[in-house]
């Protein structure tokens, strides 16, 4: 045995375990929830039925299920547009400006992102407490009570009242990403633009945007998948899908369907569903800025 | 690169053919050994006198919630000295159903199964759909103590859906601890200020004007979940319609929807969403501990739930002197008795169980008058029983005690469970219903909308039923 085979031996024996554990728990699942979508199945113990491609042509006569998805769809552009603007704005405001409280706002903007869902997704349904809420006593306090409402109750402000609280948890996130890209970016750079009289505004545009596009690029498919998956333990704790399903996600949908339902294999039908979508939208976003970049 | 790529998928395929191999053979193995298994073990205990078991451990699997896991661990103890050689296995969790899925997927279930909670009923739902039950009827036809079993159990019970789910007289849910639902007041209140309890729903309005006097709101309810309404629409169902109507409400026929008792039943919902301080403001976004601490802070002068609501509720705040009262729920007519919801949680032995002799044994164990009380000692619940809440007075707190003596002393207690949808249907007919009150309460939505949206889902469901069982 020469020297090279035994290092790829070697090399072989060291990456098994992490490869079985892999398609163990990722690729064997994945392929399951495939296999599954096809069934008429209850979860228990009877023997799932094939049908097709039946429970995918369910889905589009299925009024709460085109809800969820209207729903999904207005978190999905709200969200992280919403998100990545602030953070950029706030990124390059902490970087570029000579605030000496910097380093307080930073860690008070991250703060967030550290706390888990379930923790943000309480506090702010106190926030949006219709009586003893900051939202509505601060709107009280300043006179305003006829604006205040219980937000989190009435269909045409819930997706608004959970969409600011899922900005609030990632800005601070994306904030820190975006502070490491622009630190990257050479000082001299700027310093050039503003010899030549370059306004903030004008090297926000032309720097700070152009220098941080792949990160951006990254951002925006991290935060898209990043709704998917939040919005399930927001909408859960923080409205239960309701008033009348109006705050009804996708993934809240799947879980009812999958375990108050017992109808497993609609709900993989749905799983599926999710990743495809979030795989075109990710391509999609990928290729359109692409193309920018040029 | 490209080779690497084609790589992982062949050894990602391989993996998955063998997993998948091994799932299948098991699942075979398993579905045989316990039919063949269970008909010498039952003439076996049959011909030694019942105290003898071909096998002698048992698997139990119960939910750990408020009524918690001792009374299990020492009911356990006490049927093991009383059978000598047995041996029970307890399981017991919140999450009961996560547990035991994932067994009963496999075809290896627990012998015996009490579960609870609404994050666990699905799987009961689902057992049934399936089919996958044992028929425990004969287990009520023996002897107990002298007399049948059936007769022990409170009326109702065992001929109620959610005994006996296939509506073919055979009991497949066996009865356990049971709760009373209605409307709950603040006593303290009540008799200070020298108000009389509302009998009737216009009494009940009429004391709109009481609670805006004492600073509170007529009404409110648990917004994010507006199923606790059905502690008051059931009732109400029963009181207009009576049993017919709830038969046609319980079996899904879409014509309820058109039906007076519909109109009638919904207009008092209708009547909370539209009177000027009857639903205290911002219900509709509050969930259950928000909604129920605001009405023991003296927000509202009502709020629906259930015999558990002392001990849920024991380390909120409250308004001084606060005291649990329990109203049930209140009539359409003067002179008609006050009405309130029963639900009975349920126990169960999955059809491919591997030891259902001992685990019915076991089962019967339960409704000794030993059982009886050391539930209410343990558990601090009331099981299904005639007599129970006597049996077991000293554990109980008072509140809960006075509820299920009115039951004794002539509450109509009513209760029901829907039919099964088809099988993969999307619809649930407690989400349908009860969801869409949410846009009642904001007014966003007219009852007559209202009804024909439910006359619409109600049809698609029948729809279904009939496609679903000519497939079958």
């Amino acid at each position: 045995m020469n020297m090279k085979t035994k290092r790829g031996f070697f090399i072989a024996a060291c990456l098994l375990p992490g490869l079985a554990f892999f398609l163990l728990f990722k690729v064997y699942p994945t392929i399951q929830i495939f296999q599954k979508s096809l069934y008429l199945w209850t979860g228990v113990s009877d023997e799932p039925k094939f049908i097709g491609l039946q429970n995918f042509v369910d889905m589009f006569h299925d009024d709460v299920f085109l809800l969820a998805l209207r729903n999904t769809g207005f978190l999905m552009l709200i969200v992280p547009v919403v998100t990545l603007l602030l953070a950029l704005v706030n990124a390059s405001l902490l970087t570029q400006s000579k605030l000496k409280e910097k380093g307080l706002y930073r860690t008070v903007f991250f703060f967030p992102s550290i706390l888990s869902f379930v923790v943000i997704a309480i506090l702010w349904s106190f926030i949006y407490h219709p009586t003893i809420g900051f939202v509505n006593s601060g709107l009280e306090l300043l006179g305003l009570d006829n604006l205040a409402m219980s937000w989190l109750g009435d269909e045409r402000t819930v997706l608004w009242a959970l969409a600011v609280t899922m900005i609030w948890q990632a800005a601070g996130y994306y904030m820190v990403m975006y502070m490491a890209g622009i630190d990257g970016i050479s000082p001299e750079l700027y310093e050039a633009a503003s010899l030549d009289g370059a306004t903030r505004i004008q090297q926000f545009f032309y720097i700070t945007i152009p220098m941080l596009w792949e990160i951006i690029r990254i951002t925006i498919v991290f935060s898209i998948n990043g709704v998917l998956s939040i919005s399930f333990i927001i909408v859960s704790v923080m409205t239960a899908g309701g008033p009348d399903r109006h705050s009804e996600v996708l993934m809240t949908y799947l879980y009812g369907q999958a375990f108050t339902n017992s109808n497993f294999g609609y709900a993989m039908a749905i799983g599926v569903f999710i990743f495809i979508i979030s795989m075109l939208l990710a391509l999609i976003s990928n290729k359109l800025t692409d193309k920018e970049a040029h | 690169m490209k080779q690497r790529k084609w790589l992982t998928t062949v050894a990602a395929s391989v993996v998955a053919v063998s997993v998948l191999a091994g799932c299948g053979s098991n699942n075979d193995s398993k579905g045989a050994s316990p039919s063949a298994s269970a008909n010498p073990s039952a003439s076996s205990s049959a011909s030694e006198g019942g105290k003898q078991f071909e096998n002698m451990e048992l698997n139990v699997a119960v939910f750990q919630g408020g009524y918690g896991r001792e009374y299990w661990d020492s009911i356990a103890d006490e049927f093991m000295k009383d059978y000598p050689g047995t041996k029970i296995n307890i399981t017991a969790s919140p999450k009961i159903a996560e547990l035991v899925r994932p067994k009963i997927v496999a075809g290896n279930p627990p012998d015996f199964m009490y579960v609870a909670g609404s994050d666990n009923m699905p799987i009961i739902d689902g057992l049934i759909k399936d089919k996958a039950l044992l028929d425990l009827t004969d287990i009520f036809n023996e002897a107990s103590e002298g007399a049948p079993l059936k007769d022990k159990i409170l009326p109702g019970v065992l001929e109620s859906r959610s005994s006996s789910p296939y509506g073919d007289g055979k009991v497949y849910l066996a009865p356990y601890n049971f709760d009373v639902m209605g409307l709950w007041y603040n006593k303290k209140l009540f008799d200070d200020k020298g108000i009389a309890l509302p009998t009737t729903w216009d009494e009940f309005f009429a004391l709109g004007a009481t609670a805006k006097d004492n600073g509170r709101s007529l009404f409110t309810y648990q917004g994010l979940y507006p199923g606790y309404l059905e502690e008051m629409i059931v009732p109400a169902i029963f009181n207009v319609g009576g049993q017919e109507a709830l038969d046609q409400f319980y079996n899904l026929d879409p014509e309820f929807w058109k039906s007076e008792t519909f109109t009638k039943v919904w207009g008092f919902l209708d009547k909370i969403a539209n009177e000027d301080n009857a639903l205290m403001k911002g219900t509709i976004a509050l969930n259950h501990t928000q909604a129920q601490t605001a009405f023991m802070q003296g927000k509202a002068m009502f709020i629906p739930n259930g015999t558990w609501f002392e001990d849920e509720m024991k380390d909120s705040p409250r308004e001084e002197g606060f005291q649990f009262g329990f109203l049930g729920v209140p009539s359409f007519e003067t002179g008609k008795p006050m009405m309130a919801l029963t639900d009975v949680q349920r126990l169960v032995i999955p059809a491919k169980a591997k030891n259902p002799e001992l685990a019915k044994e076991f089962l019967k164990y339960l409704y000794t008058e030993k059982g009886v009380k050391l539930n209410g000692e343990k558990a601090k619940g009331i099981m299904a029983v005639k007599g129970a809440p006597d049996l077991v007075k000293e554990f109980i707190p008072e509140s809960t005690y006075n509820v299920y003596k009115a039951v004794d002393n002539g509450i109509v207690t009513v209760n029901g469970k829907f039919i099964s949808v088809a099988k993969g249907s999307k619809y649930n007919p407690s989400d349908d219903i009860y969801k869409p009150i949410s846009s009642l309460m904001n007014k966003q939505m007219t009852v007559a909308e209202y009804g024909d949206k439910l006359y619409g889902i109600f049809t698609n469901i029948q729809k279904e039923l009939k496609e679903n069982g000519a497939q079958e």
